[in-house]
């Protein structure tokens, strides 16, 4: 289709409606405004209505300026209504799929899909054959009947017997029927509206008339690449976590509109007491007010003792917990790895089946990774003490010694329930830091092997000297990246532990009292504040492990 | 270049199509009942209910969830969903299942609850009443049941209708207590799986003729659970699960429990209590005749390493696979006399977001008619709710266990059963998680019941409302 040029008159004109939409845009935003203040529309809380106002008078005064910058004749203007019309026409073309039911209609198409799955195939069929003429090209054919062709029309011929077959059609019309209704019929209006102002906008004689560079262009087109990114990024990361920081100084209980509590519930994680104990075995309502704290733990010493009690002890049982998971995890997942690693960078016959091999875990499920060890750890019938227990059969018998099978209670015993778990942390993410070991050593020179060698230096000598030093920020990643996610743990208690707080609270962690707390206990509030000092807890970690990575001198600059 | 637009034209329809085709059939994809979110720290009263769109059609469509414990239950309520769908007249009706490989039951109701996309009725265990009723999350159908020609909560098990027609305002329960927040799916309790294979070659009586003869006490079922014992280091007398369920009936046969009378407060300290938690203790410390606390016995018992195995009926589809000879034989009685059983259940109760309160009302009943019950019963997992000797006689039917008199007899007045139920007063699920790790320190060893009665209840009493 040949693009018709504007002429400066019409274009002009069309700035000039540009303006115009802009104010009322503005005058339609500020309207907007008013909507959950007077009941137009039904929010559950205060806080929606109050973020619902101040982003549609952000878009207004935005649209207001905008247009100032448009009567100016400045790009800025460009950008402004781009942005703000771009913006508008994403929330209404999910509105439009919101109210077509499009969503929800997934779990629709998952019934029915199955029934088009082998109509697929014609569409496979018609790939393979214009790949045919890919590699065998006839002279002859012209491209009109060329196999090509004929593909394309197979590959689409398959598409629409595949829509057929999973009732498309009654889907459509379900759609169309759904948007029948004001709220559908306007976000349709929306979409056509601004998508229209879109267009008109990113044509090239409004853009010189608003004096645009190639450099503008670009930026424009970057942005609209990483918009789908952003938006995800700012709609389901950002905005939770912004709102888990409001929610964190409410009782939100996630049904009814929540109240203010100021810092409650930080106080309430963070109030402890020590309190000296007469006697290693003095009962704490002794020492302290039962009636807020509870015992956490003691310290026993000669005839006394120190008692640790909080007002929150299971947040404080359950960092405990989590700092000791990665304690052990990390380590067990880390070094292992880099000697791993070091094994499967030889270049010995099948070491890429090894490294498929160790891999496996960090893909598999944590569900199904997790039962699977339930039954291994299963203290009566799980392999894992039976082998224990043949092994220890054998040396007996071998050896004419008498050792006592231990029958270790994996899962149900408190001293053993959370190395339990760190043994699957570090079996599974031990593959995964191998491949990342692995890539890390792939970047080595060799010549500095090969200086090492003739320099006389052993393997040993070049894993400490060579190795290392250089493997240093893959380590730092390895490191951080791991105890992140260690901090994080909580699938495989959740799944592996029944209950999953572990026999005694052994294996609460913070995450799982965060869930625990959020959806058993219905207090998202205090949930949200845990969730925030978990992240301090993490942040500070990380911090530290920035500094020590700093003070490598290998790495500097 | 005609061609080619057709072409793209074409293209462009089938990848519009694609996008669309994810709405469906118009019946697969039906709303959940579009909700506007009621003001909720208060349970509506029904007239009021409603705050949503009015049915724009005659046929209403109802969402109902209640959760299965294998493909067979899912089966039976599909057929169930299918069949009520045609005898309710203006009601179409869509069940599922509910809870997915990640989250359980509960966990993913609540999270639909708050985000406004629950079904209109669900089932929700016994100890979740409370929390859902006085959080404004179900609806109060005490009216609409008043209206209801011929619907009389007494038809129901008293323990379950207790709960459910407890009025948190006045502290009321019963028929005239302005408050019902749903109807029992079923009842169970608990009895004990035997290894009848295991129990013959150690030559320990048989428990079902100990108790035909009322000789079924702790001292007779020590005496079994060590005699088997005695038959190998890898075989057991007895296994229960590490829930409140199990551990609850020891304290319960010794005259103690969980609550006070008027469940305001800690009774886990009580002499009564402790005397039946040490009883428990010395099966796994001092006779060592129990698999580990905290193991799954299911599988050893399925494995034919347990000679008793504790667990409700919600167990015997899984045991009717196992191949060895077995029964299930009631609890024995405690010290005072009678076993202290539980009588477990569950509610079907109406989104308080519903918009169609009335039709939800009528699902509500036709889920728990007798003929419903029965067919659910039918499977084996558990006991109609419906008090009618007519329900008891058909459930006497679905053998195996030969002995389903057990589960009768856990429930039956004479054996004075604790009905499973809701803290008004206080948080359940943050009790269960103070008393858990509390009683396990006890049943395993490390914290004696004296440490235990000391303390548990300083702790466990905040939960309960001051």
């Amino acid at each position: 289709m040949s693009k018709v040029a504007l002429s400066d008159a019409r274009t002009n004109q069309i700035l000039r409606l540009h303006i115009i939409w802009r104010v009322v845009f503005a005058l339609l935003a500020t309207a907007g405004t008013l909507t959950p203040w007077i009941g137009w529309v039904t929010f559950a809380s205060n806080w929606q209505k109050i973020l619902v106002t101040a982003i549609l008078l952000v878009a207004a005064l935005a649209s207001l300026f905008g247009a100032r910058q448009l009567t100016r004749r400045s790009h800025a203007g460009r950008m402004i209504a781009l942005t703000l019309d771009y913006l508008a026409f994403v929330a209404c073309a999910v509105i439009v799929l919101n109210t077509g039911q499009v969503f929800i209609g997934i779990d629709a198409l998952g019934e029915t899909f199955g029934r088009g799955v082998p109509y697929l195939g014609i569409a496979v069929a018609g790939y393979f054959l214009g790949a045919i003429e890919e590699y065998y090209p006839k002279r002859n054919l012209s491209p009109t009947n060329s196999l090509k062709a004929v593909s394309r029309w197979v590959i689409l011929g398959g598409f629409v017997l595949f829509l057929w077959q999973i009732d498309a059609v009654n889907g459509l019309l379900y759609f169309l029927s759904k948007l029948a209704q004001p709220k559908g019929l306007v976000a349709v209006a929306g979409v056509l509206v601004f998508g229209f102002s879109l267009w008109s906008m990113m044509r090239p004689e409004l853009a010189q008339a608003l004096n645009a560079k190639t450099n503008h262009e670009q930026i424009i087109n970057g942005w609209l690449f990483l918009s789908p990114n952003l938006l995800g990024f700012l709609i389901f990361f950002a905005g939770p976590l912004i709102l888990s920081f409001y929610f964190s100084f409410t009782d939100s209980d996630a049904f009814n509109p929540p109240n203010w509590v100021g810092f409650d519930n930080y106080a309430r994680i963070l109030n402890v007491r020590f309190a000296w104990l007469s006697s290693p075995d003095q009962l704490a309502r002794e020492v302290v007010d039962i009636k807020i704290y509870d015992e956490v733990g003691r310290f026993k010493f000669g005839n006394g003792g120190l008692l640790f009690a909080a007002a929150d002890k299971f947040f404080w049982l359950a960092l405990r917990n989590t700092l000791t998971f990665a304690l052990f995890a990390v380590p067990l997942s880390v070094i292992p790895a880099l000697l791993l690693s070091n094994v499967l960078n030889s270049k010995l016959p099948g070491m890429k089946f090894f490294r498929a091999v160790y891999f496996m875990p960090s893909i598999a499920a944590v569900v199904g990774i997790s039962l699977v060890w339930q039954w291994l750890y299963n203290a009566t019938i799980g392999y894992i003490n039976y082998f224990i227990t043949v092994g220890i059969e054998f040396w007996n018998t071998l050896f004419n010694v008498a050792i006592v099978d231990p029958k270790i209670q994996w899962v149900s015993d408190e001293n053993t329930a959370l190395f339990a778990v760190i043994i699957i942390a570090a079996w599974q993410s031990m593959g995964f830091n191998t491949v990342l070991f692995l890539a890390g050593l792939q970047n080595i020179p060799g010549e500095l092997y090969e200086a090492a060698t003739v320099d006389g230096a052993g393997p040993w000598a070049k894993f400490w000297g060579i190795t290392l030093p250089m493997l240093a920020p893959t380590t730092f990643y390895v490191v951080s990246t791991t105890t992140i996610q260690a901090m994080q743990v909580f699938e495989q208690v959740f799944i592996l532990m029944n209950p999953p707080e572990g026999p005694n609270n052994s294996t609460i962690t913070l995450v799982l009292y965060l869930y625990r707390s959020g959806f058993q206990n219905f207090k998202q509030g205090y949930a949200s504040a845990i969730a925030w000092v978990l992240f301090i807890v993490i942040f500070g970690l990380t911090l530290v492990q920035f500094q020590r990575q700093r003070r490598s001198s290998i790495y500097e600059g | 270049m005609k061609k080619s637009f057709v072409f793209k034209m074409l293209s462009l329809f089938v990848i519009a199509s694609f996008a669309l085709a994810a709405c469906g059939s118009p019946a697969a994809t039906e709303a959940p009942a579009e909700t506007e979110a009621p003001a909720m720290t208060e349970a509506p009263a029904v007239t009021e209910a409603p705050a949503t769109e009015a049915p724009s059609a005659e046929e209403v469509t109802l969402r109902w969830r209640t959760r299965p414990d294998n493909q067979e239950e899912i089966d039976v309520y599909s057929q169930i969903s299918t069949e009520l769908d045609a005898q309710l007249d203006g009601i179409t009706l869509t069940y599922e299942p509910g809870g997915t490989e990640g989250a359980n039951y509960q966990d993913q109701l609540r999270s639909e609850v708050a985000a406004g996309t629950a079904p209109d009725v669900f089932w929700i265990p016994g100890t979740d009443v409370a929390d859902f009723a006085t959080r404004g999350l179900i609806l109060n159908i005490s009216d609409l049941a008043a209206q209801t020609e011929g619907f009389n909560v007494s038809d129901f098990y008293p323990g379950p209708m207790y709960h459910l027609t407890y009025n948190p305002e006045t502290d009321a329960s019963g028929a005239d207590s302005g408050a019902l927040w749903g109807l029992p799916r079923d009842v169970s309790t608990f009895a004990l799986y035997l290894n009848l294979d295991l129990i013959a070659e150690a030559g320990a009586p048989d428990p079902r003729e100990l108790a035909a003869k009322g000789e079924w006490d702790w001292d007779a079922f020590l005496d079994v659970a060590q005699k088997t014992r005695a038959l190998g280091s890898d075989i057991y007398g007895y296994g229960a699960s590490a829930w409140w369920g199990p551990y609850g009936v020891w304290l319960n046969a010794s005259g103690g429990g969980f609550f006070t009378a008027d469940r305001k407060a800690c009774a886990l300290n009580t002499p009564e209590s402790l005397a039946g938690l040490d009883f428990q203790r010395s099966l796994y410390q001092d006779y060592d005749v129990a698999t580990p606390y905290g193991e799954d016995p299911e599988p050893p018992f399925r494995a034919g390493k347990v000679a008793m195995f504790q667990n409700g009926r919600w167990a015997t589809p899984g045991v009717r696979t196992v191949d060895f000879n077995w029964d299930v034989v009631e609890l024995p009685n405690g010290p005072k006399g009678t076993p202290g059983n539980w009588l477990f259940w569950g509610a079907y109760v109406i989104n308080a977001k519903t918009a169609h309160p009335e039709e939800a009302w009528k699902l509500v009943q036709a889920l728990t008619t007798a003929e419903t019950q029965g067919k659910v019963a039918a499977l084996g997992a558990n006991i109609p709710s419906r008090v009618s000797q007519e329900a008891l006689d058909a459930f006497l039917t679905f053998t195996p266990p030969a002995n389903n008199q057990a589960f009768l007899n856990g429930i039956a007045d004479a054996a004075a059963p604790t009905a499973e139920g809701p803290l008004w007063a206080g948080s359940w699920p943050e009790f269960d998680k103070i008393m858990g790790p509390a009683i396990q320190g006890v049943l395993t060893g490390a914290t004696s019941v004296e440490d235990f009665g000391a303390t548990i209840c300083d702790e466990a009493n905040k939960v309960f409302n001051q």
